[in-house]
């Protein structure tokens, strides 16, 4: 009886750190998803001047960095809301989503074309956006990009 | 004296199993000092750098660590130590840094100063940076970092 509960022990013991390996595994792939998704529907309130959805996905620390510049949640919602939207079009690329347990780095390339006093204008760019897990769920803190060359 | 032994050899399974489901990153980050801790890393970040001190640049980012650079050029950890290592004469400054905290996960935004010497000519040069922090094992840890020119 004693030599079957010890061999319990000695399995549980051997196999309770790969199930938690693959629970961590299954669980980044999840995370990655959820994140993909939570990009898109970035893309598409924005697309949209959607306000009220975007600023569920902004966390109100938000850090936003565009052409150099730093914008707070506010005045990014402000400029999404009173501008008229000029860009015609945002192709991503590709993304790699990077766990680090309640945060989430997601890196990647987007094409923009613009349309510009009737001058269309084609850029890329290469973006780092920063996501962290808090009570509501994955929220974006922070995004930049850098201009790539032409 | 048999029924304690599998009784005492059921709770250590009980408690092994409970130990695997712990998330095991429960330690609490005071607010406080991270700030200045995370501050005090991007400083000694640059002085690393300008050092080539590779011991300290491989504590302060992470293995998985990414940085875009102000051209756009995505590079890994060791692909930024290996410029470091091939750089000549470089100056490194961060200036009006702010620190954003979010549990254990800190944003710092700032202004990052370069000044070298190019093709016998020198330069100084001053991109926006973006550069966020994992707290883990009791110590922060860069994981990416990216550069642009500022406001362009």
């Amino acid at each position: 009886m004693r030599a079957i509960a010890w061999l319990g022990v000695l399995i549980c013991v051997v196999c309770a750190p790969m199930s938690v390996a693959a629970q961590e595994a299954t669980e980044g792939e999840n995370t990655a998803a959820e994140i993909r998704a939570l990009e898109r529907a970035w893309s598409e309130g924005e697309a949209r001047n959607d306000n009220r959805a975007l600023d569920l996905i902004f966390d109100n620390a938000l850090v936003y960095i565009e052409y150099g510049k730093v914008m707070t949640k506010g005045e990014y919602l402000t400029r999404i809301r009173t501008e008229k939207p000029h860009t015609q079009q945002i192709v991503m690329e590709g993304t790699t989503v990077r766990t680090f347990g309640r945060a989430a780095i997601v890196v990647g390339v987007y094409r923009e074309k613009d349309m510009k006093d009737g001058k269309v204008s084609l850029s890329r760019w290469r973006f780092i956006d920063t996501w962290v897990k808090k009570q509501a769920g994955w929220t974006l803190v922070a995004a930049a990009s850098s201009p790539l060359p032409r | 004296m048999q029924g304690l032994s599998v009784m005492k050899a059921f709770a250590l399974l009980v408690l092994l199993g409970c130990a695997g489901a712990l998330p095991g990153r429960a330690q609490e980050v005071s607010d406080a000092d991270s700030g200045s801790k995370i501050v005090a890393l991007e400083n000694l970040w640059n002085q690393a750098a300008e050092a080539k001190d590779m011991v300290a640049l491989d504590r302060i980012l992470d293995d998985a660590f990414v940085y875009v650079d102000p051209e756009g050029r995505l590079l890994t950890k060791a692909q930024v130590l290996a410029d470091v290592k091939a750089s000549h004469g470089m100056r490194f400054a961060s200036e009006a840094m702010v620190v954003h905290l979010h549990g254990e996960t800190a944003v710092v935004t700032g202004i990052y100063k370069t000044e070298g010497v190019e093709r016998g000519k020198p330069f100084v040069r001053r991109d926006r940076f973006v550069d966020t922090w994992c707290y883990r094992h009791g110590s922060w840890i860069s994981i990416a970092s990216l550069a642009t020119p500022v406001a362009f």
